[in-house]
């Protein structure tokens, strides 16, 4: 009995090393089942998660390059520069990885909520309007948990690196920041998949000289 | 006075047990690339805080390089909705 659950977690490891985006099969997976949506490393592992962000990152890739709506874009499209634009694709991956979360997690509302405060800073500055102050919530929640002066430091440096986690207490940063690595991990395999894509595609358009649309 | 009552109605700001932090800490861990190439022996939680820290900053370096690239390739092709669409389909 133990032989048979230890060799089909080795094969799940296995799975998930090969750089495999397929959900964990076998018994393990089911037999986490209810708390498989809970853990952050297999959630962000899931093909489909990975192919809606995938999709969702090229529609907004796209609207970089054309610079239509966002001031971001628009802000960047006036440099002229691939600097800012290389920027605008970060942000909008970025947004596109906050959506994919949806909404559970401090991360991705802040990163939503950043954008959002932007855009109407922008929209007010072209109306000419008195800018209001983004609220801010002063309080900072006592009890941290027990830690010492080291651990606090690296703590707060932690806080700086994700998003919106400046002032959660330690355990839930530090249950943030596995959601955010696990996140993160996704969204560089999905850009490395569509970089590859392009590459290819932009290679074979050019060298065949017409615009072929048979994929190889 | 101290109510212990307190204890049920908050969320779990105070009153965390150092288990609960260590094993929040072992998940951690868990995350790290170094602990997939050892075995899983448990590193101080500052150190895992320490790795958690520099990976992160990697992750997001890699981002930005993959932006960049994304932003060339972007520069260099024009995409109709149907090459999007092809180019969808390629990804999935």
């Amino acid at each position: 009995m133990a032989s048979t659950s230890s060799q089909a977690e080795a094969a799940a490891v296995e799975e998930r090393e090969s750089g495999g985006k397929r959900k964990r099969g076998g018994a393990t997976g089911e037999a986490e089942g209810l708390g498989e949506e809970a853990q952050p490393s297999s959630k962000w592992r899931r093909r489909r998660v990975h192919e809606i962000y995938s999709s969702k990152l090229l529609d907004a890739i796209r609207l970089v390059r054309s610079g239509s709506g966002l001031p971001a874009s628009a802000a960047a499209a006036a440099a002229a520069d691939t600097q800012p634009r290389s920027r605008a694709v970060r942000e909008a991956a970025d947004r596109a990885l906050a959506v994919s979360a949806r909404g559970r997690t401090h991360w991705s509302r802040a990163i939503l909520a950043s954008h959002h405060r932007r855009l109407q800073a922008a929209r007010r500055a072209r109306l000419r309007e008195p800018a209001s102050p983004p609220p801010r919530r002063p309080t900072s929640p006592p009890g941290k948990g027990p830690k010492t002066p080291a651990l606090a430091r690296k703590a707060k440096v932690l806080g700086r690196l994700v998003p919106g986690c400046r002032r959660l207490p330690f355990p839930a940063l530090l249950a943030e920041a596995s959601d955010y690595i696990a996140a993160l991990e996704m969204q560089v395999r999905a850009m490395t998949a569509l970089a590859d894509v392009l590459s290819t595609v932009s290679a074979s358009t050019s060298s065949s000289g017409a615009a072929s649309s048979s994929p190889a | 006075m101290s109510s212990r009552r307190s204890r049920s109605r908050q969320s779990g700001s105070s009153r965390i047990t150092d288990e609960q932090i260590s094993d929040l800490v072992s998940k951690l861990q868990d995350l790290l690339p170094e602990a997939r190439l050892r075995s899983n022996d448990r590193m101080p939680s500052s150190r895992v805080l320490q790795e958690t820290c520099n990976y992160i900053r990697s992750l997001h370096r890699e981002v930005d390089d993959l932006s960049e690239r994304l932003s060339e390739l972007l520069a260099t092709s024009d995409m109709s909705s149907a090459q999007a669409a092809i180019i969808r389909s390629l990804l999935m």
